[in-house]
């Protein structure tokens, strides 16, 4: 039996992109601090550099992606690599790189540095959360990604809606990471292990009779502490105070970085003790039932509370809230026998909603600036005719939000339906139904946003001027989500292949 | 030809137009402007190559060693949507039927697009025109290209889309906007049918590929014996599709009106390719129809309807586009009762097919040419339209006048002229059909005989256009200025071009069964035993095209004051052909306003309801946290308290507290 410091060892070529990762973040910690004044001001345009910095890292992590063995699980010890983290890893970077991108604007000189290493951090906690084989590898993965977000939040220091954005988060985070701990814990206690596969081959053979009240206990409290990450009802509260009061580049990456490590930290778990699917018994309490209460909660909630909101960036938390709802379907439903599988349709969704949710952020950031920042609905009135681009651009993201053709949005939920409605049970085809009903509320609020842009006349004045960077990477992803739309195979190979 | 130049040229006919459309939209406000046309001609021409190429090197090399599962020629896409049981392929697909009808489209786009050059010339729009016209003609020819149904439907509403876009082309005059938002609604009811059919083909075939819903002749009885009412209602279904794109009775109300847009895209989208779309889609379903001897006889009558309403209301219009529009309508209604004679026997089906496939393209030809000199009028007339207000116009605009002359005469029947052959032949085939079929032939006579009046009238209109526009007093509106100009050489060559076409296409490709030779080979239909020359049938429908056109003459050049004291003493009729049978108002008065009172209805619900109803729940998380917030003054903890309550709530369930 080898030593977890020689499994280290021996997993080092297989960490080889989360390294690169850390090895930058180390140096943008260490050396940032020398390229500022003591009064923390940096030279102009240093944050273009650090931006660079970070996108090179990013890039050349993701060749070393690219280039790795898709599906070659390495069995024990406290990683694990297989087709879910290869899969996590190449959404973690490329929407990563856009991310930073929509960073580099809205941060100081003086503060680069130390953001975009938070960044980078975050995407490493994200891929040791995919990695991780081990309870203590994945509450530290999701740890690392928590941390870092509060640092991110809270650097910009625009004023005390920021800071109170950043308390709040940090606060309401450590407790549900406290929650997760609290499962975590219990979880070992009925297993006597911490290795995720030696707590499945212990479960292999049906739960331990006399410790069904301890693992019920943990399940409930992973999932509630979990859900506090994917935003879903009622660990949702936070999310509309703290977008309302972060920039943009903070507010992309936590409407879509949480979900991920979210949603992953559940597939990981879940399997393990019969909560994902219909295999388990109908009688008796199961997570099964919780987890869609739960989505149908979450969506029809996020949907009917984005109704009324004036902030963007609330309306934003609130659909954050709702696509949160709809991927948690993919959670409780198997899918038919040749049909769509839930956890594939899942993925799918992950991958297509962080790309739109990213590129409106990313637009939102391009389009404003300190002068006039685009906060609420009506700042965007007359877009089509001050930025025609990036007016269309939005209105494709927001569309794709919806799930309308011609983007990738619709096939998104079109997979979600089929999955739930193939499956054949009531409790899938209830949920198919509540997804389409959903779906068509959630057109109101984003579609009134398109028609602000495109027929409300533009208020008088200097119009602001055009960000450049984050518009354009904005306008990438909207370009993505139509050619996704065109041909999403490639897309949904990747995401399919992982079988919990 | 290698496989690899067959995907190549197959790829090419909509390849060259996506790309100069995507040129045109990213580079045409900021670098191309007055050059925008360059791109457009470029991918044209080539997709027109490719094209021939294509009906003349391509398909004929199918006919002989045909692959049993394709039966035609292929070039293999992707696999666009594969969940699951569903495998939806975006693949290229071509056989007799749509090489015919490609080179007709992409040739006819080309003239057009060098024709809208000089006409367009100027207009504030210039590149927007010019993509908008590229993207139509790709999305046309990938419909034309389908090899399965949903890639079809996806494309019928892409060309719906561009339609929608040039008829609103110039979106700031609001009749524009209406008839833009017209089309758009009117097609809406016949694309639900047409997506309708297609579900209902897939729940039926379990597949949506022409190879194995229209080809697998075996498979096609097999499903025929278990559904026969479900056959039925599918072929019902893609017939009210049909009928919303090529315009057919009563949903033909929103063509008349799309004469809005500039008139090269009445001449490209609203005249030649688009408004056959129907009339393809019906061909391209034979086989399904071929079980549906209903729908086909019901066919042949909305064919036959629309045919002679729409001719008895172009009688009338005095706005050169209209009469032509109408006219169109009226043409499309032809198509349709040919493709209807299937009903009356397996054998007549091909020799339908065949001549409503041929005159759908001899009327792309003429047609085009006849639009595009209206188009050519306006523009020497200062963009008036209204032939009350001009006359005599053939020595001011000579190329204009001989070209509109060519069209004209090709429309009226005028014997060996373009449309004389594929009007004849469907004539023929009706009369065929009329003796042969001893269930419907009452019905088919019938149809004849309305297809013969109305033969009758489209030459009386056709030429009383004519002689109303050319003929008579010179008189020009003001808005012409002192010297009205002829058509530039951009638009003059594309007229003579097309007016060769229309004096010869019928007579090259009609004495000789060309047309029909080829088109014989399109799987699912069976080649003719032998061809004949109807002489008796030609003489007859040459003699009415010529009283027709003499009837015209008598009417506007030899004695002017006739149409008034006929409009008088008819004035009942009068006042039903130029209102058009009141269609419009009736239309409004049972679809517009119970649709509007639905509306208002669902706005009253939204208001007093729905917004209720949100409101309660928005205040909901309010009420919710109310309690906690009396004891506690963070909201931070609030929302704490919240999640553990949620968490708290999250483990009584799953220790089974909630459970009996």
């Amino acid at each position: 039996m080898a030593t977890a410091i020689e499994q280290l060892t021996n997993g080092v070529h297989f960490l080889a992109p989360e390294l690169i990762l850390v090895v930058t973040v180390c140096v943008m910690f260490l050396t940032g601090p020398f390229f500022v004044t003591e009064a923390g001001v940096g030279a102009p345009g240093l944050r273009k550099r650090w931006g660079a910095l970070a996108l090179v890292a990013i890039g050349c992590a993701g060749f070393v992606w690219w280039t790795s063995d898709a599906a070659r699980p390495l069995d024990t010890g406290p990683f694990r690599a297989d087709a879910l983290t290869w899969y996590v890893r190449g959404l973690t970077l490329a929407l990563g790189a856009i991310i930073s991108i929509i960073l580099v604007d809205q941060i100081d000189d003086g503060h680069s540095a130390e953001s975009q290493a938070c960044l980078l951090a975050i995407l490493v906690g994200v891929n040791l959360t995919a990695l991780a084989n081990d309870l203590v590898v994945l509450f530290l993965a999701l740890e690392l990604v928590s941390v870092p977000t509060y640092v991110l939040l809270y650097l910009p220091r625009r004023g005390e809606a920021n800071q109170e954005a950043a308390i709040k988060y940090m606060l309401l985070s450590i407790f549900s990471s406290a929650i997760v701990l609290y499962g975590m814990s219990m979880l070992y206690g009925a297993a006597g292990t911490t290795n995720l596969a030696g707590i499945a081959e212990k479960f292999a053979d049906g739960m331990p009779e006399d410790s069904t009240t301890l693992i019920r206990l943990s399940v409930a409290m992973l999932i509630a502490g979990l859900s506090f990450r994917l935003g879903a009802v009622p660990f949702h509260f936070y999310a509309p105070d703290v977008f309302q009061g972060i920039p943009s580049a903070a507010a992309a990456m936590l409407s879509y970085v949480p979900k991920v490590v979210g949603f992953v930290a559940l597939l990981r778990l879940l399997p393990l003790v019969g909560g994902l699917g219909v295999a388990e018994a109908v009688d008796g309490p199961s997570a099964r039932i919780l987890l869609a209460a739960l989505a149908i909660a979450t969506m029809t909630i996020g949907n009917l509370l984005a109704f009324r909101q004036d902030n963007l960036y609330r309306l934003m938390a609130y659909s954050s809230v709702a696509h949160a709802g709809y991927m948690m379907i993919g959670l409780v439903v198997e899918g038919g026998n040749d049909d769509v599988s839930g956890v594939g349709a899942l993925l799918f969704y992950l991958a297509t909603y962080g790309l739109i949710t990213i590129g409106v952020f990313a637009l939102f950031a391009g389009i404003s600036s300190e002068k006039s920042p685009v906060r609420v609905v009506s700042d965007l009135a007359g877009m089509s005719r001050i930025h025609p681009a990036v007016a269309l651009a939005l209105a494709v993201c927001l569309f794709s939000l919806t799930g309308l053709p011609p983007t990738v949005g619709m096939l998104g939920k079109l997979n979600l339906f089929f999955a739930s409605w193939g499956e054949g049970t009531t409790l899938g085809r209830s949920l198919a139904i509540v997804l389409a009903a959903n779906a068509a509320i959630s057109a109101w609020y984003y579609l009134r946003i398109i028609g602000v842009m495109f027929f409300d006349s533009a208020p008088a004045g200097e119009p602001a001027k055009l960000t450049l960077a984050p518009a354009v990477a904005g306008a990438l992803c909207s370009i993505a989500s139509i050619l996704l739309f065109i041909a999403p195979q490639f897309l949904w190979e990747a995401a399919v292949k992982f079988v919990p | 030809m290698s496989p690899a130049t067959q995907h190549l040229v197959l790829w090419l006919i909509p390849g060259a137009p996506l790309v100069a459309a995507l040129a045109i939209a990213l580079l045409g406000k900021t670098v191309l402007h007055e050059r925008s046309h360059w791109p457009c001609w470029l991918a044209l021409a080539t997709s027109m190559v490719c094209a021939i190429l294509l009906v003349t090197k391509l398909v004929p090399s199918t006919f002989e060693n045909a692959d049993e599962t394709v039966m035609g020629a292929m070039a293999t896409g992707y696999s666009w949507l594969k969940v699951g049981t569903i495998d939806v392929r975006i693949d290229l697909r071509a056989d007799a039927m749509s090489a015919l009808m490609l080179t007709m489209v992409t040739s006819v786009s080309f003239l057009v697009s060098i024709f809208a050059a000089g006409y367009m010339h100027g207009d504030k729009g210039y590149p927007r025109f010019f993509g908008a016209v590229s993207l139509f003609v790709f999305s046309m020819v990938m419909l034309v290209l389908s090899a399965n149904f949903l890639q079809l439907f996806i494309f019928w509403e892409l060309v719906g889309l561009c339609s929608y876009l040039l008829i609103g082309f110039w979106f700031q005059k609001p009749s524009a906007a209406a008839a833009a938002k017209k089309a758009f609604v009117v097609n809406r009811i016949g694309d639900m049918g047409l997506i309708l059919g297609i579900f209902l083909i897939w729940d039926t075939f379990g597949s949506m590929d022409f190879s194995k819903v229209l080809f697998d002749a075996d498979n096609l009885s097999l499903i025929a014996q278990d559904h026969p009412t479900r056959m039925i209602a599918i072929c019902f279904l893609l017939l009210v599709g049909a009928m919303g794109k090529s315009a057919q009775f009563p949903l033909h109300v929103w063509l008349p009106d799309a004469m809005e847009g500039p008139t090269p895209v009445s001449a490209l989208i609203h005249a030649a390719t688009m408004v056959t779309a129907g009339v393809y889609l019906v061909a391209r379903s034979t086989p399904l129809f071929m079980y549906a001897p209903q729908a086909q006889v019901f066919i042949s009558c909305i064919g036959a309807t629309t045919a002679l309403v729409a001719a008895l209301i172009a009688l009338t219009q005095t706005d050169l586009k209209r009469v032509l529009a109408y006219s169109t309508v009226s043409q499309l209604g032809y198509m349709f009762m040919a493709l209807g004679v299937g009903a009356a026997g397996a054998e007549l089906a091909t020799a339908g097919a065949t001549a409503g496939m041929f005159h759908l393209v001899t009327h792309g030809v003429f047609k085009a040419l006849l639009f595009l000199s209206a188009g050519s009028v306006m523009h020497s007339m200062g963009d008036v339209i209204d032939m009350r207000r001009f006359s005599g116009l053939r020595k001011v605009i000579p190329v204009t006048h001989w070209t509109f002359l060519c069209g004209a005469g090709a429309l009226a029947g005028v014997p060996l002229l373009a449309g004389f052959w594929s009007k004849d032949e469907i004539l023929a085939v009706l009369h065929e059909a009329g003796h042969h079929s001893e269930k419907y032939g009452t019905i088919f006579t019938a149809v004849y005989w309305i297809a013969t009046f109305t033969a009758l009238l489209t030459a009386f209109y056709t030429f009383r256009a004519y002689f109303m526009t050319f003929w008579g007093p010179e008189r020009t509106p003001p808005e012409a200025g002192h010297h009205p100009h002829d058509a530039p050489p951009a638009m003059a060559w594309p007229l003579r071009i097309l007016a060769i076409g229309a004096l010869t296409v019928g007579a090259a490709v009609a004495v000789t069964h060309l047309f029909a030779h080829y088109f014989e080979h399109t799987p699912g239909f069976t080649p003719i035993e032998q061809h004949v020359f109807h002489i008796g049938l030609m003489v007859q429908s040459g003699l009415i095209a010529l009283f027709g056109i003499a009837v015209a003459w008598f009417m506007y050049v030899k004695n002017p004051g006739l149409p008034a004291k006929v409009s008088q003493g008819a004035n009942f009729l009068y006042d039903l052909s130029s209102r058009k049978f009141f269609l419009d108002e009736i239309f409004t008065a049972i679809l517009v306003m119970p649709l509007r009172g639905l509306a208002h209805l669902c706005f009253l619900f939204d208001t007093h309801v729905i917004d209720r109803i949100v409101d309660g729940v928005g205040a909901l998380p309010r009420l919710l946290s109310a309690a906690p917030r009396l004891l506690q003054t963070g909201y931070v903890s609030n929302y704490a308290l919240m999640m553990w309550v949620g968490a708290l709530a999250c483990m009584g369930y799953m220790l089974g507290l909630f459970h009996q």
